[in-house]
């Protein structure tokens, strides 16, 4: 494995704001990896040097082993990006800006397989390209920014917030066409703060917080580090019972059911005892990034 | 339901009806008073009409002569030129109460409630016919405060307030018509601009009477509203049928307005919005195909002002060789905008070209401008992501300013020289050369003028929008007057246009032209360094 993209010590600064506080990310070539964390914890910033559209304070980054800052333009014919803030030429149809901005990737608007991928995405996404994108709606310019970067292949997409504006339908659309690119072998960088969208679609996830990454692996990977919840019928086991279960945290009895959480790595273990107890209408659901997010996060939605 | 409605808008809107109503008065006030300090003879009024008479520039820009009266000189001064304002306050206006509250949506809140579809329309005539009596009024009151008779004061600004009314009226038909409110305001100007220039070329065309100091203009003036306030002749005839017209017309569009309204969609014009390209043509590709669609409206505009400004400049040559030669002051006026040493035709030429120059500045400074937009409102990102480095997204904008501003001077130049050689074809008013060769050597000026702000916007991208302005308000101030209100020569040297190659002239100088495009060289050149190093400013 190769990396695509590789930073360290990242460090980005807007007078006295720290938007990037030593950030160390690394993109594996063909992985699809998902970018987690909440509005302005600089996933976006990130994105940005990454484009060589900011420049870092310090730190070290490369893109296809090369500087993003001073090698932009050449990197970016391998390179397809949906911006986090889609903006459009008010008087620019949807279906010339598409083309212009593929031309300016370096693509050829003329050839057939563009033309062909194009109609094929247009129809996909239900885009009407004929109309003056000042009339468009959020989920249209959207759809303008994913068409463009999917349209014309390339070698690493960087994706910010792409579905944001768009319908569950159309997020399925999404979701298909990133797969494909999975299945491809592109690479893929997926900044998100939808979990379940991360979940669905990524291999390997890292996890932004305040300007530095907090956590980073594969989804199987971040699990041990997460609590799966269990629940199940209180009947008539009582109170000694229910605490003399091992391993066990957070219980809590409502409306004549248990409700418990379990270190992951410690679900098979904990198992047998609940067997003894002879426990009904068990239920174990896997950790979700939801939950892992919350980990992370949960002092600052205290604090807030 | 209707008076609450009228009452709610004339609260909302009360800060521009009395700014408009107020520059109105001003307006009237200063140019009637003006009117009697410059030409307070009748002989003066008689040498100045004269002249107009054979210099269609002037009936054009002015208007019909009327007399000899000091209201007669004020109506030929001033008349088209208030009505164009009034006529853009009445577009401006009811397009806001109509198509633009639709677009808001406000529109249909006020239809679903007891006001009905048709109710906020004609709140909105009425709002214009008292936007109207008040810019009328107005007028009159400040041609009495200047010093006219009252009666003929009276009847002017009843023509301008009828002329007004209707324009309320057009345009609210416009307004029916157009398929966005944008479309609707641009329209309605055009509809303006179009009186205004109908009623020029029948004033130009028109029948001259050198005995009365008057002309009857031709046909085509009685089908503009601007046109009909001229026809009035007020201190002259006092004619109120005009004015009748006027308000005939202004109902009748009215009532058709209404009618249209009766079967249109909110929201939507009769005229459906006409659908986009589905598809880039071969020329948008690149920053530089971009940057020129994107300044091409406003290109165009420029181009045929800087050609208008070229024709007139090229006929007016006749007021230099008919008459300014023999009126002292303004002959020497003219000799020092065109700078020290300079005869008289020359530094006329000379002042022109300066003019012109300014016309390309604004030009290429808007260019500059464009690259301070397009980085605020996040194009320049979107051409960035491609593979489109900083520099030549830079230098491709400022080309397209370069070419721009360029394409300009050399219509206009052509223009004038065509104009100057019309009247006089053997040269008398300036040959070929010279009206040609001192408007294209602006280049160098406008160059320098370019490159300043783009530097700027290399800098402290922030400030390029107000330093644009600000540069090119200074280079027009300097340039063009600091001759005449006595600006400390080493001021005036700071501005481009005093360094420009004075070709109307013997032995013209190059070497400011040289130092100047060195010097926009240089500049564009650390401008490139620079962007290298900084992010982009949002």
């Amino acid at each position: 494995m190769t990396a695509i993209v590789e930073a360290s010590g990242l460090v980005k600064r807007y007078g006295a704001t720290v938007a990037l506080d030593g950030l160390d990310l690394s993109v594996q070539q063909g992985e699809v990896h998902g970018y987690l964390g909440p509005n302005g914890a600089g996933k976006s910033t990130t994105i940005r040097i990454l484009l060589g559209l900011a420049r870092a304070t310090s730190g070290r980054v490369t893109v296809f082993g090369a500087d993003p800052w001073r090698d932009a333009a050449r990197l970016h014919r391998r390179i397809a990006s949906v911006p986090g803030d889609v903006a459009l030429w008010p008087a620019l149809s949807g279906g010339e800006t598409i083309d212009l901005l593929v031309r300016l990737r370096g693509g050829d608007v003329g050839s057939g397989e563009y033309r062909r991928r194009r109609a094929e995405l247009v129809e996909r996404f239900q885009f009407d390209p004929g109309k003056r994108a000042r009339s468009y709606s959020k989920g249209n310019r959207q759809k303008v920014a994913l068409i463009t970067a999917l349209a014309h292949p390339a070698d690493l997409y960087v994706l910010d917030e792409p579905t944001s504006g768009l319908d569950p339908l159309m997020e399925a659309v999404f979701s298909d066409e990133v797969a494909a690119l999975a299945r491809s072998g592109a690479t893929v960088l997926l900044s998100s703060h939808i979990l379940s969208e991360v979940e669905r679609l990524c291999d390997r996830v890292s996890i932004l917080r305040s300007g530095r990454i907090v956590e980073s692996g594969t989804l199987d990977e971040l699990r041990h580090l997460t609590r799966t919840a269990v629940s199940f019928e209180r009947d008539r086991l009582s109170d000694a019972q229910l605490a003399g279960i091992p391993g066990a945290h957070d219980l809590v009895v409502a409306e004549g059911r248990v409700s418990l959480t379990l270190d992951s790595d410690a679900v098979a273990a904990t198992l047998p005892a609940l067997g003894d107890l002879g426990v009904t209408g068990l239920r174990v659901a896997p950790p979700s990034l939801e939950e892992l997010f919350l980990r992370h996060y949960g002092d600052e939605l205290v604090d807030a | 339901m209707l008076l609450a409605l009228l009452r709610f808008r004339l609260r909302r809107d009360r800060l521009q009806l009395a700014v408009w109503t107020v520059a109105l008065l001003l307006l009237m006030v200063f140019t009637a008073a003006a009117m009697t300090s410059t030409y307070p003879a009748v002989a003066d009024r008689v040498g100045v009409l004269r002249i107009a008479m054979v210099t269609p520039a002037l009936l054009v820009l002015r208007g019909t002569p009327q007399g000899t009266s000091l209201g007669d000189i004020t109506v030929f001064e001033i008349a088209t030129f208030q009505a164009v304002l009034i006529g853009l306050m009445s577009t401006f206006l009811v397009v806001r109460n109509t198509r633009a509250e639709e677009e808001r949506g406000a529109a249909e809140a006020l239809a679903a409630t007891a006001a009905g579809r048709a109710l906020p329309t004609v709140a909105a005539v009425l709002e214009g016919v008292v936007a109207n009596v008040l810019a009328g009024g107005a007028s009159a009151l400040g041609l009495i405060a200047g010093g006219l008779p009252t009666v003929g004061s009276i009847v002017f600004g009843i023509a301008l307030g009828a002329a007004g009314c209707a324009f309320v009226g057009l345009e609210l038909l416009i307004a029916q018509l157009a398929p966005t409110g944008r479309s609707a305001n641009g329209w309605g100007t055009a509809l303006v601009l179009a009186s205004y220039a109908l009623r020029g070329i029948g004033d130009a065309g028109g029948t001259p009477h050198p005995a009365s100091s008057t002309l009857t203009p031709g046909w085509e003036s009685a089908l503009s509203p601007i046109g009909w306030v001229q026809a009035t002749r007020p201190y002259a005839a006092d004619d109120l049928r005009p004015v009748l017209l006027a308000l005939v017309v202004g109902a009748l569009a009215v009532w058709a307005a209404l009618a249209v309204q009766r079967v249109r969609d909110v929201g939507a014009g009769v005229i459906a919005e006409g659908r986009a390209r589905r598809t880039a043509s071969p020329a948008l590709r690149g920053p530089f195909g971009l940057a020129a669609r994107l300044q091409r409206g406003s290109v165009i505009g420029w181009g045929i002002g800087a050609v208008l400004l070229g024709l007139i400049g090229g006929d007016l040559a006749n007021l230099v060789l008919e008459q300014l030669g023999s009126t002292a002051g303004v002959a020497e006026a003219v000799k020092r905008l065109g700078g020290s040493g300079s005869d008289l035709l020359g530094g006329f030429i000379i002042a022109i070209g300066g003019f012109v120059g300014i016309l390309a500045a604004a030009i290429a400074v808007q260019g500059a401008m464009r690259l301070r937009q397009e980085e605020a409102a996040g194009g320049a990102d979107a051409v960035l992501s491609g593979a489109v480095g900083r520099i030549r997204w830079f230098l491709s904008l400022v080309a397209l300013a370069v070419v721009a501003a360029a394409l300009a001077l050399v219509v206009a130049g052509i223009a004038a020289a065509l104009a100057a050689l019309s009247a006089h074809p053997d040269g008398s008013a300036g040959t070929f050369g010279a009206w040609f060769g001192t408007i294209v050597w602006q280049l160098p000026a406008v160059l320098v003028i370019l490159a300043l702000v783009s530097l700027v916007f290399a800098v402290a991208p922030r400030a390029t929008i107000p330093v644009g302005w600000l540069v090119l308000a200074a280079a027009a101030f300097l340039g063009e007057l600091g001759a005449l209100l006595d600006v400390p020569q080493w001021v005036r040297d700071l501005a481009p246009f005093s360094h420009s190659p004075a070709v109307a002239l013997a032995h013209p100088s190059f070497v400011g032209a040289g130092w100047m495009t060195l010097g926009a060289v240089v500049a564009i050149g650390l401008a490139c360094v620079l962007l290298r190093r900084r992010d982009t400013v949002p």
